[in-house]
């Protein structure tokens, strides 16, 4: 049958006018990445602020010493924590904290000074120490999240340790021999780059980035696709436009529409990240090949075939909103599954699993990017190939079942079909 | 003019539509009659080509329907709905665009329309303010957008005031006398006979009726006259051919034998001396005409047979 792309044109229009005036898309719009950054903020920002309470809160240490071994050692500890809530600014603002060290003849007058809030914490240190390593720390309570009071402690006991032994310069780098390390590990030409924690950070953020942007946009044209469908099956509208237009024409319109309403959505969230996304590559350079960004664009395309196709169907046969979300889920979920095992993905991305997802259709689109933008993986062409042919393949077929399904189904009020049904309906459309 | 040939549509091996064959005429107000899962709706989903039918053709003008003849077709369906959240114009103006008119063309023809219907103050209100009346008279404009030759209404006076019903009919009668050929799908049967030149009814998916109003009332009023006395005599004994008579709104209702020709008997009277004020074909109501062939099953045995088959045929 020929297909009216006039007609496609107009329902895509109307599609996408009357999605993106909607009150909830301005809501998704805004809401989304105020959301995320909320999360992140308080999420980097807590993590900071809890390291940087404990150290302020640390203003003296009681020592019980058993083995004589520390009466040389410091009475003060001076530390620094690194307020890193951006890890890609420029400028890292470093905090200095002084502890005192009060040492007590017995357990019994270090806990009361502890009781009475004279010390901080206490360290008992046992006579047999040097041969076992065993400490005891008394405090009034602990930080579930942080263990920003360790550090200190460690670096004064090495200090106490070697002190008289070693000259001062000697004593410091003893005290943080790793201080100022630098690990340089191979990047996907072969060569050996820096890499820090912002880099790591980096190394982390970018797959994930890209596969969430993906599957969210995958999601969210799916999603509006689903709420399209289904509202317009409630509202009995079908009938008078399936007298003008072909289910065919209504599909195409639709997923041109609703696809375009998802770009625009995403478009508008990575303008709203160009800012922090800047300020990122500008500390750790980050060098995207061009085939990512193509293959990122085809896969966006195939999956979001797939997944539109899919809840053009659901919503067709089922008889409202409710009901479909209820279908819908499900493969929601399998698109965001990789997320699950993000970490194995990308500690392998050339391994079983890795390679497995991004072959499997409802998974290939957000795995083969985290594959494709993780660090230090080289993906086969012939996989990205097999996969976007296999992605394809049943993007096409589930258009056609679904094509089928949704002109049959679109007129179908009452009870939902059962997989019997549906196959019927299928082969009959 | 809009025909249809021999057209079946079967779900699970169950035929909806068996072999329906009729035709409607430009300038025509027809009926499309028959019990509720009789079948009216699929015979009209595939009339606008929303279903393809398994057997049998749909023409309009000569042509298949369906592809760039939508546009020929406007129907308002008995499931109604809108696209509630948007303005009255806007909707028939989308409506106007999937029928091939241009976007100014569209809200030119849908303003046009709504003043029609006296919804020009509602133009901009969204659909949703709209009472159920005002809802179904921008329904029947996205029938109507885009001039179609054939216009589709099912059940197009159910949930209209009398007011509305009245300017219904006109604009019906306007529609007609421009040339449209109008389908009308409905179980208000005082409004077929008001309206209607012809009519089809379908009974599990069968042509059970097919003609013209008035000869179908006729036809099923058992072979009958009534006649009107200027006495009170009564009628005399002893017509020939006359089977029964029976008194009836003030006269007399006469049961002829097979073969009796009505002149016949307006012939006997008149030599017996009655004083005859009125003679004519009995016919009944079309909702009795409705109610016998539903409930008697008169009619099913030949649908399927001699589904083409002109009235007197398929009637008796």
């Amino acid at each position: 049958m020929t297909l009216s792309w006039k007609k496609a044109l107009t329902i895509a229009r109307r599609e996408f006018v009357t999605t993106v005036r909607r009150r909830g898309f301005l809501f998704t719009a805004l809401g989304t990445p105020a959301y995320f950054a909320l999360v992140m903020s308080i999420s980097i920002g807590s993590s900071a602020h809890e390291a940087r309470d404990v150290l302020r809160a640390f203003r003296s240490l009681g020592v019980v010493d058993s083995t004589g071994l520390f009466e040389r050692a410091e009475r003060s500890i001076d530390t620094s924590l690194k307020m890193d809530e951006n890890p890609f600014a420029q400028n890292v603002e470093v905090r200095s904290f002084r502890i005192d060290v009060h040492f007590f003849e017995d357990m019994a007058s270090a806990d009361s000074a502890l009781r009475t809030d004279e010390v901080s914490q206490v360290l008992v240190i046992p006579a047999d120490y040097l041969e076992t390593g065993r400490l005891r720390r008394y405090a009034r309570k602990s930080s579930i999240f942080s263990s920003a009071d360790r550090r200190p402690i460690a670096s004064w006991l090495v200090g106490g340790l070697v002190a008289g032994r070693l000259d001062s310069l000697q004593a410091a780098r003893a005290m943080r021999p790793t201080e100022q390390i630098q690990l340089y590990t191979l990047d996907k030409d072969g060569r050996f780059q820096y890499s820090d924690d912002r880099r790591d950070l980096l190394d982390f953020l970018l797959p994930f980035g890209f596969a969430m942007l993906l599957g969210l946009c995958i999601t969210v044209g799916g999603q509006y696709l689903l709420y399209g469908v289904a509202t317009e099956k409630e509202s009995r509208i079908l009938e008078s436009i399936l007298c003008n237009v072909s289910a065919e024409e209504l599909l195409a319109g639709k997923l041109l529409g609703l696809g375009s309403s998802g770009l625009l959505l995403v478009a508008f969230w990575i303008a709203l990240g160009i800012p922090f996304v800047g300020a990122a590559a500008i500390a750790v350079p980050v060098n995207l090949s061009p085939v990512v960004l193509v293959a990122a664009v085809c896969y966006f395309a195939f999956g979001y075939l797939f997944y539109a196709s899919l809840m053009t169907g659901i919503g067709s046969i089922t008889s409202n909103m409710r009901e479909a979300q209820q279908f819908a889920v499900w493969f929601t979920f399998s698109n965001f599954a990789p997320f699950i095992v993000i970490t194995m993905i990308l500690s392998n991305p050339s391994g079983p699993l890795a390679t497995g997802l991004s072959m499997f259709p409802p998974t290939a689109a957000t795995t083969m990017l985290m594959r494709l933008t993780a660090p230090s993986s080289v993906v086969p062409g012939w996989q990205v190939l097999l996969s976007l042919v296999l992605l394809a393949g049943s993007s096409l077929l589930a258009l056609m079942v679904s094509a089928r399904v949704f002109r049959i189904g679109l007129l179908m009020y009452g009870k939902t079909p059962n997989l019997p049904e549906i196959i019927r309906w299928a082969r009959r459309g | 003019m809009l025909e249809v040939r021999e057209v079946t549509k079967n779900y699970d091996g169950r035929a909806v539509v068996n072999r329906v064959s009729f035709e409607v005429h430009p300038g025509e107000i027809f009926a499309l009659l028959g019990p509720n899962g009789a079948g009216k709706t699929t015979l009209i989903r595939m009339i606008t080509d929303i279903l393809k039918p398994d057997s049998g053709v749909l023409l309009l003008d000569g042509r298949p329907v369906g592809g760039d003849r939508k546009r020929d077709i406007g129907y308002l369906p008995e499931e109604r709905g809108l696209y509630r959240g948007d303005k009255v114009l806007e909707t028939l103006a989308y409506f106007g665009q999937l029928k091939g008119l241009s976007s100014a063309d569209a809200r030119a023809a849908a303003t046009g329309l709504l003043e029609r219907v006296e919804l020009g103050d509602w133009l901009q209100k969204q659909v949703q303010s709209l009472s159920k009346g005002m809802q179904q008279k921008v329904q029947l404009c996205t029938a109507m957008i885009g001039d179609p030759r054939v216009l589709i209404l099912d059940e197009p006076f159910s949930g209209l005031d009398p007011v509305n019903v009245m300017l219904l009919e006109e604009i019906l009668h306007e529609r007609r006398a421009q040339g449209t050929t109008i389908l009308l799908s409905t179980h208000q049967m005082n409004k077929v006979e008001q309206l209607c030149d012809r009519a089809l009814m379908i009974h599990h998916g069968l042509m059970v009726l097919y003609g013209k109003v008035g000869e179908l009332r006729r036809r099923y009023a058992d072979y009958a006259v009534t006649v009107k006395l200027d006495s009170d005599a009564g009628v005399p004994a002893d017509l020939p051919g006359v089977r029964d008579v029976s008194a009836r709104d003030g006269g007399f209702n006469l049961t002829l034998e097979s073969g009796t020709a009505p002149r016949d008997v307006l012939r006997a009277l008149l030599d017996r001396g009655a004083g005859v004020e009125s003679f004519a074909l009995a016919s009944l109501p079309l909702e009795d005409v409705f109610v016998k062939v539903v409930r008697e099953g008169l009619g099913l045995d030949h649908g399927m047979s001699q589904a083409a088959a002109p009235i007197e045929d398929v009637a008796r």
